[in-house]
Order: structure tokens, then sequence, then C-alpha cells
């Protein structure tokens, strides 16, 4: 992996599995409680953390990648949290995929961390997906 | 383990999602307004409210009030919904269902700031007792908590008292006992600097002071201050000139504000 450029940088690496997207909750909670986040950003953050890692286990499983994995990376600034999210459990299947619905079913999860972070941005990879999403501390 | 409770997505939502019939019902509440649609719309999305409300559970408020608030939420959204645009219900619905929650906590929002390590662990003590509570079906001990949660009794009792941080009481609360005509605030209960303590500290002192001085000039003071005697009368009573009381008077006063350091 290439040396990453950011000074004050987190990274996680886990299976693509349901049982560990406990532990991204668990390592972004304390990374963002370095942050001059309120409580409920600090939840926030996790939730969207947790509800990104589950699309993704998701998609490892409908693709049947049971070796995919999750790199969970984030970088810490005085003002904003990076957070990225890398994985390489495939893209999505689109046989479910009603036309002219903007979102699928089993991505109301997706929505929500449209909701619970400042900034999100998805890109598709040959391997996988890749979630960036950005929250700005207001209080610092 | 708790953590995990996001990984499992409910049928129940790709269900309502394929429907026409959600469509159908917007469609023939739009026209008719009859309640009675309404309220089969609301039924039909209540495992939405659920299941978003399910996210937000483990913040420390129960999830039935998350439930409330979100249905609130979701009857707003019905009245507001066009199925014209072309938008599925549960992507319009679920911003504002989520706002809702999540204006919820803000207005609920800690009124101190507590540490982030004993919020949590306020809500892990309130959990525990709870469920401690259930088991051994009486109220559980701080030292019972304390052992199932691994940590100290004092911190337990720490975490536990910030529970009251969490609500603020106006001073302005009207408290009303039972026949009692006017109501009382909470303000009057709050208690002030007592004059009257002060005051029998000050004379502590002054009687240490007193005790200083020379014979004459303790009897020029008493006589003057305590008696309320004139210069002259008190000058008559010790057999010497007024000008000498005076200036014994100005000599004793000078010492006692030094020894009171006034």
């Amino acid at each position: 992996m290439e040396r990453l450029e950011c000074t004050t940088c987190v990274e996680l690496r886990i299976p693509c599995r349901p049982e560990y997207v406990g532990v991204t909750r668990l390592t972004i909670l304390g990374v963002a409680s370095r942050m001059k986040f309120s409580y409920d950003e600090v939840e926030d953050v996790r939730l969207a953390v947790g509800e990104s890692c589950t699309t993704s286990v998701d998609r490892a499983e409908k693709n049947n990648r049971p070796d995919a994995q999750i790199i969970l990376r984030s970088e810490i600034s005085h003002d904003k949290l990076t957070i990225d999210i890398i994985d390489d459990a495939g893209s999505r299947i689109s046989e479910e995929v009603d036309e002219g619905a903007d979102i699928e079913p089993e991505n109301i999860g997706a929505l929500l961390v449209t909701l619970l972070v400042d900034e999100v941005e998805v890109y598709r990879l040959d391997t996988g997906t890749h979630v960036r999403m950005v929250k700005y501390a207001r209080n610092g | 383990m708790q953590e995990m409770d996001s990984v499992a997505q409910p049928d129940i939502i790709a269900e309502v999602h394929r429907d026409n019939e959600t469509e159908e019902l917007f469609l023939a509440y739009i026209s008719s307004q009859n309640p009675v649609l309404r309220d089969k719309l609301v039924a039909k999305h209540r495992n939405l409210v659920r299941y978003l409300a399910g996210k937000f559970v483990n913040r420390g408020e129960p999830l039935e009030d998350l439930i409330q608030v979100g249905l609130i939420g979701l009857i707003n959204v019905i009245d507001r919904y066009d199925p014209e645009r072309g938008t599925k219900f549960s992507t319009y619905a679920t911003p504002t269902i989520v706002g809702e929650i999540r204006r919820h906590f803000r207005d609920k929002a800690w009124s101190l700031k507590v540490p982030r390590r004993l919020q949590e662990l306020n809500l892990a003590a309130n959990r525990k007792k709870e469920e401690l509570g259930r088991q051994l079906g009486r109220v559980a001990t701080p030292q019972e908590i304390a052992i199932a949660l691994g940590v100290t009794e004092e911190e337990t009792l720490e975490a536990m008292e910030l529970g009251n941080a969490y609500d603020t009481v106006s001073l302005d609360t009207k408290l009303v006992h039972e026949g009692e005509s006017a109501p009382v605030t909470l303000a009057e209960f709050i208690g002030d600097l007592d004059p009257a303590l002060q005051k029998i500290e000050t004379y502590g002192d002054l009687e240490h002071a007193m005790k200083m001085l020379e014979p004459r000039e303790r009897k020029i003071i008493y006589y003057r201050f305590f008696k309320e005697m004139s210069q002259t009368e008190v000058a008559r009573r010790l057999d010497i000139s007024q000008m000498h009381v005076s200036r014994l008077q100005q000599k004793a006063l000078k010492k006692l504000k030094e020894l009171l350091s006034i």
C-alpha cells in the first residue's frame, strides 16, 4: 500500500463480514472522540460508518466474496474528520434495481449516511466501492 | 454484542418498497383526504420508522420514545408527499423521520457539559441497573452495578449522579404544596449569606480585640459605644479631661482597627 500523505491518520483493515462491522464502529468512536464533536455528533459518525460498512458487507454477501476486506481510513484535522471506507466487495448487482427509483430498498442505510455527515461521495472502483464522508467540527 | 444490530436489514422495508399498493393508497388519499386511508399509510410504514428509530437506540433514549417522534415525522411527511414527482415514499420520508428523531436528541441534549467517558458510563450504569433489577426482582445496589460493569463503586456513583446534569430545572419552577395558596419558586429555597452569622463572627473578633486594649482605653470604648455616653460624661467618670478622652479614644479605635484589620 502507498505511504499515506496525511500526518494524523488512523487506518484499519478488516474482513468484510458482519461480525467485524462492530470493530469499525468502535474504532471510529475512538477517533471521533478526539475531535471537537458533541456527543450526538460522535454518535452520528459512528452510525454513518456502521451503515456504510454494512452496505459493503451486504454487497460482499450478494457477490459471494467471502475474502473481501474493508479499509477504514480516517484523517483528523482541526476542523473536520474525513473518513474513507474502501472495500473490494465488488459492485452492486443491478438486477433488483427498479428503474426510475433513486434508491434501492437495501440502501436505506446509504441514505441514512448522507443524513448523518456533511459530505458523502461514492466512487466506483474496479474491485469495489470507495465511500468518502466528511464531518465538520462546528464547535471548534 | 450490541454493535452488531445494524447489520440485519429487515425484509419489511423491501416489501414496503416494492409494492405499488402504497402508490395507489397515496393517490386515493390525496384525492379523497380520507383519514382512514391516512391511517392505513401510517400503519404501512410503521416498520420503516421502527427500523430507523432502532438505529439510534444506543444513545440513551427509550426505543418507544424514538418510535413516537419518528411517527410524528411520518405523519407530517404523508401530508406533504406527492407521488407524481417520482420519488419513492420511503426515500422521501426517511430524511424527515430521521430529522425528527435527531431533533429529539438535540432537544434532550445534556444541559451541562459532561465528560464523554462519564456520559457513557452513565448510560451503561442505567442499563445495567434495569437489567439487574429484572434479574434480582429488586433494585440493584450501586455495588452490584459496579461489579457488573467492571468499574469501581465510586465511578458508578459518580456516573449515576451525572444523570442530574442531563436535565436542568429553572429557578422559577413553581413548587406547589397541597393546601398552600401561593406557589413558591425553587429560587426561594436557595440559601443566602446570613448577616446574623456574619455579625457573630465580627463580634467574636471584637471581643478578642477589646482584651488587647489598655484598661483605660477599654473603659472609654465601653462607655462611649456600648453605653453611648458623651466624651464629657466619660471624662467626668474617669476624672480626666475631655481632650484626654478624645485622644485615648482615637488611639483605642486605631488599635482596634489594626487588630480587626478593617
